[in-house]
C-alpha cells in the first residue's frame, strides 16, 4: 500500500522531485542539466518547461539525458552517465548539473562517486532526485537549492539582499520579482542574486556572503534554516502576502537590515489606498472561500473581504490563486482585477 | 513440458543437483533445457564440459535484443542437454533481477523454451521479484528446495517458501512447492531434520543426496558425475532424484516457519 493515501498522491503540490530540481538547476545560466534515467523523465519536464507561460530562459534550457535503457538498468547506468556528462562538457558550461531520477536510485547507481570520479574543468554537482522515496515536487527544489548552497566560496565579499527560490515556473515570476524590487527600493535596498532564476554558477557561489535571504515561500524553510546555521545569514520565511502583510514584510525588513521603515510603510499604505479606490465598484460582492492554499488563503480572503465590504460565501467564485499566492500590493490588484473579470462574466 | 526450478542458498548445492538431474533425466530419454538464473554463470559449467557458455545478457550487453538468436544462446552439452545462462551484470552494480527478467523475455521471444523438462537453476535466496521470476505463471510450477541441515540453509528455504506461497495464490497454472532435497553436509542426523522441515512447511523429503568426494572429484574433471563415475554410488542417487521428480505429482502450498519455530527445529536435532 502507499504510504501517502492517494488523494494527496494527486494533488498538484506534491508532484515530482526531478522536476522540482530541475526547475532550479535549469535556471542557472550556462549551464547544463542531465537527467539520469529514461529518455522520459527528462522529456516530461522539458515539454512541461516548453508549456510553462513565464520562463527565465530566452531560450528553452538544455536538459540531457542519459538515456537509461533496459540495458542500463540491468548493467548499471554509471558508464551512460559518465557518457552523458564528458558529451555535456564539451558544450563548455559553467556547470554541469547531474539529476538522478527513481530509476537511478533504484537500481543503486552511485552517482556521486561518479561525478567526484571525473576530473573535469567544470563543476560536476550531483542533485539527487529519486523521488519514489517519498519526494515531491517541493522536495526536488529544496534539495536542488540546498546543493546549490553546499558550493559556496564565501570569500566574495558581495554582501546584500538574496532572493532564494523563485517559483520559475509561475506565471507571475517576474511581476513578483520587480514586486519584491519595488518594496525594497522604499528602503533603499535593491536584490543582489536571485538564487536561483537566471544567476551564474560565480553568483551562486557567493550565497554565503549574503547579509538577508528572502525565501519565496515557507516550504524553503530547510534551504533557509540551512543558510543561517552555516552562514549565520537572518532569513524571511516567504514574499509578502495580503495587505497588512506587506507593510509587515517592510517592518521585517527594516528590523533586519537597521534602516527605519516608518516612511516607506507610510508610503506603501498610502499606495494601497490608491490601489483599493480602483476596485470600488467590487464592494459589497460575494466572494467564495478559497479552494486551495490552506490558511493562508484563508486569512487573505478574510482581509480583501474586509477591506472591500465583501461577504464570503460557499457558492460564489473565490480569489483565483491557483497554485500561488499573490505577492505584494502588485499582487493582490492583479488578483482583484483577475477575480472582478470573473463576476463581471 | 514439466517446468522445474531449484532454489537454495549459494553454494548449497544447486548447480551440482541441476546438471546431475539433467543429466539423468536426458538418460531416461528426456529432452532437457537447463537455465541457469545466476549472474555467477557457471550452472551448466561440468554439462558443458568446463565451458563457460556466452549468457543472454552477454549478447544483449553487446548487440540488444535484436539480432539474438536462438543458436547464440542455446548450447547442447552433455547428453544433449541443452544449456543456457541467464548471466547478468558485474557483482555490486546494476540490477541482477531486471536482468533475470529480461532474459525470460527474450527466451520466451525466441521459443528457446521447449522440450520435456525444463530445469531452471535460480540464485540462493529469493532477492528480489526478479529472481521470483521462474516461479511466475507460465514458467516453472514445481519448485524444489535445495537444503543441507545447517540452519543457514534451512532459513534461506524457509524463505524461498515464502514467495511460494505469495506466489502460489496467483494465475491459472501458479507455482507449488515439489518438494525438499537434502544436499547433506555430512552433519549427525542431518536427513531427519530436513526431513521434520519439510513436513512442518507442509511438504516433503524428496531425496536425500550424501556428501561424496566423488562430486568433487567430477567436478575437477569438468564432468557432472553422470558422465565422470556413472558407475558410483553417487550417480545412482541423481538417477532416483530423477525418477521421484518425474514421479512427483504431491506440489502443495507452503506454509512457512516463524524464525523462532525454524531455530528450535534445528536445535532439537542438534547432535554432539
Ligand atoms: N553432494 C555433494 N557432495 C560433495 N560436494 C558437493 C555436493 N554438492 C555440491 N558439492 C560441492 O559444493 C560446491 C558448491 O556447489 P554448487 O552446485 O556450485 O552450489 P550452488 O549452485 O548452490 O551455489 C561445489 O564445489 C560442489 O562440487
Ligand atoms: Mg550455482
Amino acid at each position: 500500500m502507499p504510504l501517502s493515501p492517494l488523494p494527496s498522491a494527486t494533488c498538484r503540490n506534491e508532484g515530482c522531485t526531478l522536476t522540482g530540481a530541475l526547475s532550479v538547476t535549469t535556471a542557472i545560466r550556462d549551464a547544463i542539466s542531465i537527467v539520469h534515467g529514461p529518455p522520459g523523465c527528462a522529456h516530461h519536464t522539458f515539454s512541461l518547461f516548453h508549456g510553462a507561460q513565464s520562463s527565465p530562459w530566452d531560450e528553452p534550457p538544455i536538459i540531457v539525458s542519459s538515456g537509461m535503457g533496459e540495458r542500463e538498468v540491468i548493467f548499471g547506468g554509471e558508464d551512460a552517465l559518465a557518457a552523458a556528462i564528458h558529451l555535456a562538457v564539451q558544450r563548455s558550461p559553467c556547470a554541469v548539473m547531474v539529476l538522478s531520477t527513481c530509476v537511478a536510485a533504484a537500481i543503486g547507481d552511485d552517482i556521486a562517486a561518479v561525478c567526484a570520479d571525473l576530473e573535469q574543468e567544470v563543476p560536476i554537482v550531483h542533485v539527487p532526485c529519486g523521488g519514489f522515496l517519498g519526494g515531491t515536487f517541493n522536495d526536488g527544489v529544496v534539495v536542488a537549492l540546498t546543493t546549490l548552497t553546499r558550493l559556496d566560496k564565501s570569500d566574495y565579499p558581495h554582501p546584500g539582499i538574496t532572493l532564494v527560490g523563485e517559483k520559475n515556473l509561475e506565471y507571475e515570476a517576474e511581476s513578483n520579482y520587480h514586486e519584491i524590487c519595488r518594496l525594497l527600493h522604499l528602503l533603499g535596498h535593491h536584490v543582489n542574486l536571485r538564487f536561483v532564476r537566471g544567476a551564474t554558477m560565480d553568483d551562486l557561489m557567493r550565497i554565503g556572503s549574503s547579509s538577508l535571504n528572502i525565501l519565496r515561500e515557507p516550504a524553503l524553510t530547510p534551504v533557509g534554516e540551512r543558510l543561517c546555521k552555516v552562514h549565520g545569514t537572518p532569513y524571511l520565511p516567504s514574499f509578502p502576502v495580503g495587505l497588512e502583510g506587506t507593510l509587515q514584510f517592510l517592518r521585517d525588513i527594516g528590523e533586519c537590515t537597521g534602516r527605519a521603515a516608518e516612511g516607506p510603510v507610510d508610503q506603501e499604505m498610502k499606495g494601497q489606498r490608491l490601489m483599493s479606490e480602483t476596485f470600488h465598484d467590487i464592494t459589497g460582492r460575494r466572494v467564495g472561500p478559497p479552494r486551495e492554499g490552506g490558511e493562508v488563503a484563508e486569512a487573505l480572503t478574510v482581509e480583501l473581504a474586509e477591506t472591500f465590504d465583501l461577504a464570503i460565501h460557499e457558492t460564489a467564485p473565490p480569489f483565483p490563486m491557483d497554485g500561488s499566492l499573490p505577492v505584494g500590493t502588485a499582487g493582490i490588484s492583479r488578483l482583484l482585477h483577475r477575480w472582478r473579470r470573473m463576476v463581471r462574466a | 513440458m514439466r517446468q522445474v526450478a531449484l532454489y537454495g542458498k549459494g553454494g548449497i548445492g544447486k548447480s551440482t543437483t541441476a546438471a546431475n538431474l539433467s543429466a539423468a533425466l536426458s538418460f531416461q530419454g528426456k529432452s532437457v533445457l537447463q537455465i541457469g538464473c545466476d549472474p555467477k554463470r557457471d550452472s551448466t559449467r561440468m554439462l558443458m564440459h568446463g565451458d563457460l557458455i556466452p549468457t543472454v545478457m552477454d549478447l544483449f550487453r553487446e548487440q540488444g535484443e535484436r539480432g539474438i538468436r536462438i543458436e547464440d544462446v542455446v548450447f547442447t552439452g552433455y547428453s544433449g542437454v541443452r544449456c543456457v545462462e541467464a548471466g547478468g551484470p558485474e557483482p555490486g552494480i546494476g540490477c541482477a533481477g531486471r536482468g533475470i527478467i529480461a532474459t525470460f523475455q527474450i527466451l520466451e521471444r525466441l521459443g528457446a523454451l521447449s522440450g520435456d523438462v525444463v530445469v531452471y537453476d535460480v540464485l540462493g535466496d529469493v532477492v528480489c521479484g526478479g529472481f521470483a521470476m521462474p516461479m511466475r505463471e507460465g514458467y516453472a510450477e514445481e519448485i524444489y528446495l535445495v537444503t543441507s541441515g545447517e540452519l543457514m540453509s534451512l532459513y534461506a528455504a524457509n524463505n524461498i517458501a515464502k514467495a511460494i506461497t505469495r506466489l502460489s495464490g496467483r494465475g491459472k497454472r501458479p507455482c507449488h512447492l515439489a518438494g525438499v532435497i537434502c544436499n547433506g553436509r555430512g552433519m549427525p542426523g542431518e536427513e531427519d531434520l530436513v526431513r521434520e522441515f519439510a513436513s512442518a512447511i507442509g511438504s516433503s523429503l524428496i531425496c536425500a543426496i550424501p556428501r561424496d568426494r566423488v562430486v568433487q572429484i567430477a567436478e575437477l574433471h569438468k564432468r557432472t558425475v553422470i558422465e565422470y563415475s556413472p558407475e558410483s554410488a553417487q550417480a545412482e542417487v541423481y538417477r532416483e532424484l530423477a525418477k521421484r521428480v518425474m514421479a512427483n505429482d504431491l506440489f502443495t502450498i507452503p506454509s512457512p516457519l516463524a524464525i523462532d519455530a525454524l531455530e528450535s527445529l534445528a536445535l532439537s536435532h542438534l547432535q554432539e
